[in-house]
């Protein structure tokens, strides 16, 4: 099932009881939207292919107290209306949730204009928002029934594909954490720090080497965990792996959490570079050319050793 | 209140600001005084219904034209949602009062400043009104120079395809913005048969006469559908060093003689 498939079933679940949930859509669906919409005429507010609009008029929804999702892909709903994200979640600290899909390049071959590689940094400078990137359907279920309980200023990044299960799962005591540590930490290992789809290639790299890394998943990369750096303090080397390009992207996220806590390990980021994809191929031809295979990811951890 | 009231009203407020300019200095007296007489017929003339043990209006003003909020200010304390000493205070860095409005301050409904939001969040309240059985109406006052924003005509849009005849749209017409005349700087006209062209019930009317303004937002009261009110207005209004003067966007230092004249005039 889509991670968006997911988001949405606990939305419609929720709706059944509580009539001050909104769903906003700037015209992108998704199976589990036509049953929400169906099922809840009133509460689904087609917003046309306005985001800026659609930002607006869910600050006036929250302003009077109701629980506002909205929804679109990922380029246009962070971009294109992020002058309204400040204005409205932002400004008025409103609990809206934006619920992104198709984060990184995965809308290959849609090209550049349909990729969001900057979204992450754009968002993450938005002040109160809490960003949210997870790896699988079950993290998936757990942020939304979490939003749903509490709703919040979030931004929601899901990605356009299937998601492979986390073994083992995110749970609610990592929920409230904001990540998930896979592998024993060990002074003399490297952390591979990663989140969404290319956390994937970061596992899939040391399948067969598994011992001398560990994986940190890092669904809620803000606010930043509090407990992580208590937990990783002993770890000398980090690699941050993101599907974003370089400015603003997850090693910054890293580096300032861990400067928070006054923690300066050595942090090397691998990321998409400074540039826009025009390449046709598919994701993983793009992502295999500007170096996050699983192979690329593989050997950078390496050479820190 | 008879309209010769409010007329006089109008004019107190714009006086009363206008020794807010002389004291801070700062502040946006033209698209404000435009403004004024709007602001007088939608509060006095009933149309923003007022619970008086709670000191809370019913109905919402969004003024998306939020360099201009502050014309709300002596209204608000006025009907006792704003403290006498925060009037006072105002120009104080502990007041709470400001050039632009937020939701911080008592009797102001929304955070602006940028324009071009305001009819998107009227929509969204109007609906959550709509959908709660909720008796309560919006009005958002924005300036013409928002119809610049594409957001502006997205959110209309979006009100007439719901028809929300909760939500009422007041533009302020003044004809100016910070450079220059809108039909110099980029044509907007005919802008009642661009909105009108939308299928959104429009209405024009003179911005400054309280009669026609009140007259006409019973109309859009009445009316089953989203409506919107063309003001025409002249900015500055009431000051005939600022009136119609794109520089009297912001406030400007004045001699003794223009401050005279001005007071004599807004008395």
């Amino acid at each position: 099932m889509l991670q968006r498939d997911i988001f949405i079933n606990e939305i419609t679940k929720k709706m059944t009881k509580d009539k001050k949930i909104y769903f906003l859509s700037a015209d992108f669906g998704a199976a589990s939207l036509d049953i929400l919409r169906e099922k809840f005429p009133k509460n689904f507010i087609h917003c046309g292919i306005s985001e800026q609009a659609m930002l607006d008029i869910a600050s006036g929804l929250a302003l009077e107290k109701n629980k506002v999702f909205v929804y679109a892909m990922a380029p246009f709903l962070s971009l294109r209306a992020i002058e309204q994200v400040k204005c409205g979640p932002g400004l008025m600290n409103l609990p809206i949730c934006l619920i992104s899909v198709g984060i990184g390049l995965g809308y290959a071959d849609a090209g550049p204009t349909h990729y969001a590689n900057e979204d992450f940094s754009c968002f993450r400078s938005i002040v109160g928002s809490s960003i949210y990137t997870p790896s699988d359907n079950e993290t998936t279920k757990l942020i939304a029934k979490d939003l749903l309980k509490k709703p919040k200023f979030s931004y929601v990044r899901l990605d356009r594909d299937v998601q492979t299960d986390l073994n083992p799962k995110v749970k609610n005591d990592d929920l409230k954490k904001g990540y998930k540590i896979f592998g024993k930490i060990n002074q003399n290992k490297i952390a591979i720090i990663s989140h969404g789809k290319i956390f994937h290639n970061c596992i899939d790299a040391f399948k067969k080497d598994k011992s001398k890394f560990i994986f940190i998943n890092l669904f809620r990369s803000k606010p930043f965990p509090e407990k992580l750096v208590k937990e990783v303090r002993n770890i000398k080397h980090f690699l941050v792996v993101d599907e974003q390009t370089p400015s603003g992207d997850l090693s910054s996220c890293v580096y300032e959490g861990f400067r928070e806590k006054k923690f300066f390990p050595i942090i090397n980021s691998k990321s998409l570079p400074e540039r826009y994809f025009f390449e046709n191929g598919g994701r993983e031809y793009l992502l295999n050319k500007f170096g996050l295979s699983s192979k690329d990811i593989f050997l950078a951890a390496k050479s820190l050793r | 209140m008879q309209v010769n009231d409010l007329v006089n009203l109008a004019k107190k407020y714009r006086r009363e600001i206008f020794e807010k300019f002389l004291e801070t200095k700062q502040g946006h007296p033209g698209s404000i005084f435009s403004m004024m007489d709007i602001a007088v017929s939608l509060y006095y003339g009933g149309f923003l219904r007022f619970d008086k043990s709670n000191k809370k209006f019913l109905d919402k003003i969004l003024i998306s034209k939020g360099h201009a909020t502050s014309a709300l200010y002596p209204i608000l304390r006025d009907f006792g949602v704003i403290s006498k000493n925060e009037w006072n205070k105002w120009g104080k860095s502990s007041s709470q009062l400001r050039i632009f409005g937020n939701t911080s301050i008592p009797g102001i409904d929304i955070t602006s400043g940028s324009l071009g939001h305001c009819i998107g969040a009227g929509a969204g309240m109007a609906i959550s009104y709509k959908n709660s059985n909720q008796d309560k109406k919006v009005y958002v006052v924005i300036s013409e120079g928002e119809l610049y924003e594409g957001s502006t005509w997205e959110a209309l849009l979006f009100a007439k395809h719901r028809e929300l005849a909760n939500l009422t749209v007041i533009i302020d017409i003044n004809s100016l913005i910070i450079l220059g005349n809108t039909s110099d700087c980029l044509n907007l006209d005919p802008i009642k048969q661009k909105i009108s062209g939308l299928g959104v019930e429009t209405y024009e009317v003179d911005g400054h006469d309280i009669n026609q303004l009140i007259n006409t937002l019973q109309i859009t009261d009445d009316s089953k559908k989203f409506t919107c009110i063309l003001a025409n207005t002249v900015k500055g209004k009431g000051s005939s060093i600022m009136e119609n003067k794109k520089n009297w966007h912001y406030w400007n230092p004045m001699n003794k003689n223009e401050i005279s004249i001005t007071r004599k005039e807004l008395k």
